[in-house]
C-alpha cells in the first residue's frame, strides 16, 4: 500500500509540475517572441523609412544605396526590379518565396523561416512611393538558444518536484502507517499466546476507532480463552472429590482382596485400572488446563543432569515383589561430559516428560530400546549450552508426515490397531511439549540408528549465577 | 491404638477416608469443620490430625495455626492443589507434611506411619549439640534456647538433628527429603525450605539474616559451626 502512495504521490507531483513548467515555457516563449518580433518590425520600418528618404533625394545612385544598406546588415532591397543586400549570404535567394510574393504586391508581411537550419525572421516594407521594397532579415538564434535553457531548466524542476512528491508520498506514507504496524505487532503477540497485550488509541481520531475496535477484540479473546481454561480446570477439581471417594473405598476393597470370591476379585482389578486411568486423565487435564491459563509455574531446582535421569527412569518402573523398583531393562548410557554439569530443572515437571516418554515407547513401539544423556553442541566441554535427554525404542518408527501431529492433543495416529491396555490419555506428548517449552527447550523426534523411534529433548544450561557454590546468608 | 482426627467437610470424602484408615489400624474421629476440629481437641487429644484445606467457615491454614498455637502435634494438610501458594501457606500454617487430593489409601497411610514414627535420627551417640545459644539434645527430644525450651514439631525438630549432626556440612533438599521425610528424589523441596524458614524463625536471633542454618545456593542448608 505504501507503494501504492508513493506512487500516486510522484504521479500527482510529475502531472503537476509538467503542467506547470509547461504552460511556464509555452506562455515565455509567446511572450519573448512577441516582444522580439516587435522590436525587429519597428527597427525595420526605421530602416525602411531611411531608405525611402534616400530614394527620394533625386538622383540617387547606386552606390550611395549600397553604402546605405552597408550600414544596415541583413537588409535586402528590391529597387525598380534589382536586389540589393549587404551581406552575401542574405541575400534575394534567403528570403522565402510567399514574403516576396507579399511585399513586392504592396503588402507589408513578416515571416519566420529556418535559413541552414537557424531560426530567422523577415520582415518586409513595400516602398511604392519610390518603386522599392525594404526586406529585413534577423537571425532568432540567441533567442532560441534562452528558450531551449529555459525549457531545460523548466524540465529539471518538474523532475525534481516529482522526486520530491514521491519522497514526500512515502514519508507521508510511512507516518500514516506506522501506528499500523503497532497494531500488527499486537496482533503477532496475542497470537503467540500473550493475551493481555493491548493497542494504545493515540492522538489521531481515526485510529482511535480501529485501536478502541482492537482493544475490545482482544479483551473478548482473551475472556472467553481464560473462561475456557477455567472451565477445564474447575472441572477437573470438582471431579476430584469423587475421584477421592472412589480412591479411599477401594482402597480398602484391595485390603480385603482374599475375602472376596475369585470374580468380584476380577471385578475390583478392572477398578482398579480404571481408577487409575481416570485420575491420570484429571491430572493430565488439569496440567493442559493451566498451561493454557497461562498460569504453570516452574519451580526450580539445580540438579546433576544424569542423576536426574536416572531417577526418573527408575520411577517409571513397576514395583517388585520385594517391594523395590524392578531394573529397567534397557540402559541408560550419560555421557562423560555431563558429569559434573548443574541443569536447573522442575524436577516434578521432567518426571512427568520421562514418564511420559516411556509411556508413550511402552504402549505404541514395543518398549524403550535405550537412553542417553549427553550434551549439545557435542564435545565443548564446558561450553556445552544444552544437556539433550535421548529416548529410543523397539518401535518402527514414526513417518515424517506423522511427526508434527505426534505431539498433538488427543492425536491417536494411524497405529490405531496397536491399542495396549492401560494407554495413555491422549495428552502425555502435547503435555511432554508444555513442560519442555516451560524451561526454553525443545522436543523432536527423529529416526533411530537400527530402527525405530528417537525422541530428542534438548533443555539449556543456564549461565551459572555464581563462580561457584557460595554461603548467602 | 494411634488415635487420628479427620478434618473434611466432604461427607463421602470423609466417612471413605475413615473406612480406609480404621482398615490400617488407627482409631478415627472425624469433624466436618475447623471449629469443630479445635473443640475436639482439647476433648479427645488425637496423635495425628489430617485438615483438609477447602473448609468452610474457618478454612484449613487457619484451623491448623489455630491446633500449633497449642500443640505440635503431627498435622498432614490434604490439599486439592500442589499449586505453589496452597502448599507453601500450608507449610507454614505449621503442616509437617501433604497429600493432594486424590490420594492412595495406602500412600497416605505410609505418611502416616512415617510421621508417627518421626521422632529421633535413627542413629546418634551425641548427647548434646549446641549453636549459639541453642541446646538440642536428639536423645531426649529437647531443644532448648537460652534456658527455655523451644516447642518444635517432630518434623522441625528432626530436621534441626539431621543439621546440626552434620554441622559444617552441606545436605541437600533430596538428602533432607529422604531423611526426615522419606521421600524419594522427587519429593517436594518447598517442603524443606519452608521447615527451614519456621526453623529459623524458633532458633535465629534474626531470622532475615541467618547465622547457623545457612542456605547453599544451588546445593542446600548447612549449620555453620
Amino acid at each position: 500500500m505504501r507503494a501504492r502512495v508513493t506512487a500516486a504521490f510522484a504521479v500527482g507531483a510529475f502531472a503537476l509540475s509538467a503542467v506547470l513548467a509547461g504552460i511556464t515555457y509555452f506562455t515565455a516563449r509567446q511572450s519573448f517572441l512577441n516582444e522580439r518580433q516587435t522590436a525587429i518590425q519597428r527597427q525595420a520600418f526605421v530602416n525602411a523609412l531611411l531608405v525611402r528618404n534616400s530614394l527620394q533625394a533625386s538622383g540617387t545612385q547606386v552606390n550611395q544605396l549600397v553604402d546605405l544598406i552597408d550600414t544596415l546588415p541583413g537588409s535586402v532591397v528590391n529597387w525598380n526590379g534589382q536586389w540589393y543586400a549587404t551581406s552575401i549570404s542574405v541575400g534575394q535567394s534567403a528570403i522565402p518565396a510567399q514574403e516576396q510574393a507579399l511585399v513586392l504586391g504592396g503588402t507589408p508581411a513578416t515571416q519566420r523561416f529556418s535559413l541552414d537550419g537557424s531560426v530567422q525572421v523577415v520582415v518586409g516594407v513595400p516602398l511604392p512611393a519610390v518603386h522599392s521594397a525594404y526586406f529585413d532579415v534577423v537571425s532568432l538564434q540567441e533567442l532560441a538558444g534562452t528558450l531551449r535553457a529555459l525549457a531545460f531548466a523548466l524540465a529539471a524542476a518538474a523532475l525534481v518536484t516529482t522526486v520530491a512528491g514521491a519522497a514526500v508520498g512515502r514519508w507521508a506514507s510511512g507516518r500514516a502507517l506506522r501506528p499500523l504496524a503497532g497494531i500488527t505487532n499486537a496482533a503477532v503477540a496475542i497470537a503467540g499466546g500473550q493475551l493481555d497485550t493491548r493497542v494504545e488509541a493515540g492522538e489521531d481520531v481515526d485510529l482511535q476507532k480501529l485501536a478502541a475496535a482492537f482493544n475490545r477484540m482482544a479483551g473478548n479473546l482473551q475472556a472467553r480463552i481464560e473462561r475456557e481454561a477455567r472451565f477445564t480446570s474447575d472441572v477437573s477439581h470438582e471431579l476430584r472429590s469423587p475421584l477421592t471417594t472412589l480412591s479411599a473405598s477401594i482402597g480398602v476393597l484391595e485390603g480385603h482382596r482374599d475375602e472376596l470370591d475369585p470374580r468380584a476379585q476380577r471385578a475390583l482389578s478392572l477398578l482398579d485400572g480404571d481408577l487409575l486411568r481416570f485420575k491420570r486423565m484429571v491430572d493430565d487435564l488439569l496440567e493442559i488446563s493451566r498451561f493454557d491459563a497461562g498460569s504453570a509455574e516452574l519451580s526450580i531446582d539445580e540438579v546433576d543432569p544424569g542423576e536426574l535421569v536416572r531417577q526418573a527412569v527408575m520411577t517409571t518402573s513397576p514395583i517388585g515383589e520385594d517391594g523395590n523398583r524392578i531394573e529397567p531393562v534397557f540402559p541408560v548410557e550419560v555421557a562423560p561430559g555431563v558429569e559434573g554439569l548443574r541443569l536447573r530443572v522442575d524436577k516434578r515437571r521432567f518426571e512427568r516428560v520421562m514418564a511420559n516418554l516411556v509411556d508413550n515407547a511402552s504402549s505404541y513401539a514395543g518398549g524403550v530400546s535405550r537412553v542417553v544423556v549427553d550434551r549439545e553442541p557435542p564435545g565443548t566441554g564446558s561450553a556445552a549450552r544444552s544437556i539433550r535427554v535421548i529416548v529410543e525404542d523397539h518401535g518402527p518408527g514414526v513417518q515424517a508426515a506423522d511427526r508434527a501431529h505426534l505431539f498433538e492433543r488427543f492425536y491417536r495416529g494411524t497405529r490405531s490397531g496397536q491399542r495396549a491396555s492401560g494407554e495413555g490419555t491422549g495428552l502425555g506428548l502435547s503435555l511432554v511439549t508444555e513442560h519442555v517449552r516451560l524451561h526454553g527447550g525443545t522436543v523432536r523426534i527423529e529416526d533411530a540408528e537400527g530402527g525405530g523411534a528417537r525422541f530428542i529433548v534438548e533443555l539449556p544450561l543456564a549461565e551459572p549465577e555464581t563462580d561457584g557454590p557460595e554461603v548467602l546468608l | 491404638m494411634s488415635r487420628i482426627l479427620v478434618v473434611e467437610d466432604d461427607e463421602r470424602i470423609r466417612l471413605s477416608m475413615r473406612l480406609a484408615l480404621e482398615d490400617e489400624g488407627y482409631t478415627v474421629d472425624d469433624v466436618a469443620s475447623g471449629e469443630e476440629a479445635v473443640a475436639h481437641f482439647a476433648d479427645e487429644p488425637p496423635e495425628l490430625v489430617l485438615i483438609d484445606l477447602m473448609l468452610p467457615g474457618m478454612d484449613g491454614f487457619e484451623t491448623c495455626r489455630a491446633l500449633r498455637k497449642q500443640s505440635t502435634v503431627p498435622v498432614i494438610m490434604v490439599t486439592a492443589r500442589s499449586d505453589t501458594h496452597d502448599v507453601v501457606a500450608g507449610l507454614e500454617a505449621g503442616a509437617d507434611d501433604y497429600v493432594t487430593k486424590p490420594f492412595v489409601a495406602k500412600e497416605l497411610a505410609a505418611r502416616i506411619r512415617a510421621l508417627l514414627r518421626r521422632s529421633r535420627p535413627t542413629e546418634t551417640d551425641a548427647t548434646v549439640l549446641t549453636f549459639g545459644d541453642v541446646e538440642l539434645e536428639p536423645d531426649a527430644g529437647v531443644v532448648r534456647r537460652g534456658g527455655e525450651e523451644v516447642h518444635c514439631t517432630r518434623t522441625e525438630f528432626r530436621l534441626l538433628c539431621e543439621l546440626a549432626l552434620n554441622a559444617g556440612k552441606v545436605l541437600s533438599r533430596e538428602q533432607l527429603l529422604e531423611r526426615v521425610w522419606g521421600y524419594d528424589y522427587f519429593g517436594d523441596g518447598r517442603l524443606v525450605d519452608v521447615h527451614v524458614r519456621r526453623l529459623r524463625i524458633k532458633v535465629e536471633p534474626d531470622p532475615g539474616n541467618p547465622q547457623f542454618i545457612l542456605t547453599v545456593r544451588g546445593m542446600g542448608y548447612k549449620l555453620a559451626v
